[in-house]
């Protein structure tokens, strides 16, 4: 141990340049992490796990297809058209959104307009849902197909010429978070709403039913165009 | 036996209280360096036990070696050859081996 003892203070210097190395070295490595190339790479990998579950439905998608019979397409699709005119129920996770009009007193001399639920208020509100990925849609249980309307009626909105009066209940099927973030969104739609004390509430659902349209699509105008002949 | 322990301890809070920083291009130099070094300071504590200890040989043998390292990492690099595998892997065969020796001088004791 006695060569040990004369080179104590070599032994302690250089140890302390050790611990020197060993902190920048665990600095840099920390660095490294938060480096834009090591984030892209993540970034990247993120994505590429995103491409092949989609490439794995799909193909599963063409695998069912190609075990089903033509008659089974046949029923499939049909059913997915139905769900699309709106003419069955469906149901899913979503948010319900009740707008009503402003319970706020109005100070005098002021447009009264202002503190009622409108038209395009409505629309807005609807068209959000719509950006946000909603399946379907429902105001007062009216289901909103292609041509569905909302119009201003006096007092009352119009929705598949139906005369409808607040509260609205807008009923949205799709990703719940999504849904009720478009719509609480800074400077969205509802805060504008809220800023004339205008009632909207968002509630996320896990199960709710949007009823079926009830009217018809009708086209009186419009005809397909065969394929092959279109000039 | 306690003196390194608390040198390095000491330098960890040197390094960690002044935010030197290297490049993030050169952490691969500084990681092999710190191999290099480690090295060095077991196989310095492995001679003291054998009674062989070297102040020169040991100073001598810590910048030296990890010098070279670097030296020999970085030209890999320009080669194209990736020596940081090699010389890391050379390293902690070493740096094993010597704690081998310094625990059965101390199981012997």
């Amino acid at each position: 141990m006695g060569a040990l003892k004369q080179g104590r203070a070599a032994l302690a210097f250089v140890c302390v340049v050790l611990g020197i190395m060993l902190a920048v070295q665990f600095r840099t490595t920390q660095d490294i992490r938060s480096t834009i190339p090591f984030q892209r790479a993540e970034d990247l990998s993120q994505r590429l796990r995103q491409a092949e579950k989609e490439r794995d439905t799909a193909l599963r998608q063409m695998q069912e297809m190609q075990n089903s019979t033509l008659d089974e397409t046949i029923t499939k699709e049909a059913e997915l058209f139905r769900m699309a005119a709106g003419y069955l129920q469906v149901q899913g996770p979503g948010v319900t959104v009740t707008i009503d009009d402003s319970k706020r007193a109005m100070k005098p001399g002021e447009n009264p307009n202002l503190y009622l639920i409108h038209d395009d208020d409505m629309l807005k509100v609807i068209n959000e849902l719509w950006a946000a990925g909603a399946e379907a849609i429902s105001i007062n249980d009216q289901r909103l197909v292609i041509g569905s309307e909302i119009r201003c009626a006096g007092p009352t909105i119009s929705v598949n010429n139906g005369r409808y009066s607040p509260p609205y209940e807008i009923r949205a099927i799709g990703d719940p978070k999504t849904l009720e973030a478009s719509l609480k969104m800074r400077g969205g739609v509802i805060e504008t709403l809220q800023f004339w004390g205008i009632q909207a509430t968002i509630k996320t659902q896990p199960l709710i039913k949007i009823s079926a349209y009830k009217g018809t699509h009708k086209y009186q105008f419009a005809k397909p165009v065969q394929e092959g002949a279109q000039k | 036996m306690t003196l390194p322990i608390l040198a390095v301890l000491a330098g960890i809070a040197i390094g960690l209280l002044f935010p030197v920083s290297m490049p993030v291009e050169y952490g691969k130099f500084l990681a092999v360096a710190l191999l290099a070094s480690l090295d060095s300071v077991f196989g310095g504590l492995r001679s003291g036990l054998e009674e062989k200890f070297d102040n020169t040989i040991f100073i001598s043998g810590f910048f030296v070696n990890s010098l070279l390292a670097v030296l020999l990492v970085f030209i890999g690099d320009r080669l194209g050859i990736d020596l940081y595998y090699v010389a890391s892997l050379a390293f902690g065969l070493r740096i094993f081996q010597n704690l081998a020796i310094i625990r059965r001088y101390f199981l012997k004791k």
